[in-house]
């Protein structure tokens, strides 16, 4: 049982130092402005195109998704998500350009 | 910018404490001395002297929000707790002071010493972890859906020295405690203080005169928690309201405004 506890502490432990859940998809700009279109893509489409990614998931039912882009020199956009309760795209956004996250 | 690596100094007292909550966390291999435990103050109650050394910051530094005045504001943590009712009161051994709590939950904490002799506690009406706190310092007159970075940098001050961030177990504050001083979480990028906007988001996006930038998405619902840990996080259900903002990057002037883009155009209600 101490074992036990102590490895649930660990595993939170690991969490903490590694931070963020982890990141996106990396998948073309082009491709992701292309085929996702607010209003019509589902969950469905976006995991059978694109494959499963960070995703955070609300109590309200909204989920937004993290997909990241090649942006040059070593560094990466976010495609940002917002998929509704309904399990379709509702809003995208892209950006920042920034490092790839761990 | 650097990414934020969550976390570091607030989960070792959430380790800690979801290591106590395993099933047989306290099951021992030797015998071991008791402790016995009189009181525990709960987390929902918050030490009145920790919050009047916040409001003795919140003078000391109002520089960073010269328009602004401190209000003290209660928020749910958990999917259960109805916001409406809510009463507060000061109490002492031999004190008890009821505060009067705003439409939006907000207070303002009268200063009185016997209160501060008595080392009294301000209590609300719910249940234990049910609420969490915050300090709201808010520049009057600002554009809709923005908050003003100095703002947030004394809010996240006064926060933490009056010890209203609700994280963990009350066993668990005074390891808290020990890891995270004001000027550690509101000067470091490793601070990551919460903040909550009114509605959902899906942007925050930093503004000062030219310059532009959105956050990038770590900044945004506590870093991505897993669900797992969220019982641990005061965030609990405000996680889609949830926001880092660079406190301690000084190129961004106090004046910068944080601007929302939120999830919908109007309100919706919660399920």
């Amino acid at each position: 049982m101490k074992a036990r506890s102590f490895l649930l502490a660990l595993a939170v432990l690991a969490g903490c130092a590694t931070g963020n859940a982890p990141s996106g998809v990396q998948v073309p700009a082009e491709r992701l402005a292309a085929g996702v279109v607010p209003g019509a893509t589902t969950k469905a489409e976006l995991t059978a195109a694109f494959g499963k990614t960070k995703t955070v998931v609300f109590d309200s039912g909204y989920e937004a998704w993290l997909y990241q882009s090649p942006a040059g020199d070593g560094r990466f956009s976010e495609f940002v998500i917002l998929v509704n309760p309904q399990g379709v795209v509702a809003r995208t956004r892209q950006g920042p350009v920034s490092s790839p996250q761990p | 910018m650097g990414p934020p690596v969550c976390y570091r100094l607030r989960c070792l007292p959430l380790a800690l404490a979801a290591a106590m909550l395993a099933p047989g966390a306290f099951a021992q291999d030797s015998p071991v001395s008791t402790v016995q435990v009189t009181s525990t103050r709960d987390p929902v109650d918050k030490s009145y002297r920790k919050m009047i050394k916040g409001m003795e910051r919140f003078e000391r530094e109002h520089a960073y929000a010269p328009q602004a005045g401190l209000r003290f504001q209660l928020l749910p943590r958990t999917p259960d707790v109805t916001m409406d009712g809510i009463t507060l009161r000061v109490a002492g051994d031999t004190l008890s002071v009821k505060m009067p709590v705003a439409p939006d939950n907000s207070f303002v904490l009268p200063r009185n010493e016997q209160a501060l002799r008595e080392d009294a506690a301000v209590l609300a009406n719910r249940k234990t972890t049910s609420m969490t706190w915050r300090a709201a310092i808010v520049t009057p007159g600002l554009p809709p859906g923005t908050r003003r970075l100095g703002d947030l940098r004394l809010e996240c001050r006064v926060g933490v020295e009056a010890g209203l961030v609700s994280n963990s177990s009350p066993l668990f504050d005074w390891l808290s405690n020990a890891l995270t001083s004001a000027d550690e979480v509101c000067t470091s990028p490793n601070g990551n203080y919460l903040f909550f906007a009114e509605r959902p988001l899906f942007a925050v996006r930093l503004r000062s005169g030219e310059r532009s930038e959105t956050l990038p998405f770590h900044f945004l619902y506590a870093g991505g928690l897993p669900r797992e840990e969220l019982p641990f996080c005061d965030c609990q259900v405000l996680l889609d309201r949830t926001y880092y903002v660079p406190l301690w990057d000084k190129a961004w002037p106090d004046d910068t405004l944080v601007e929302f883009d939120y999830m919908t155009e109007t309100a919706e209600a919660r399920p």
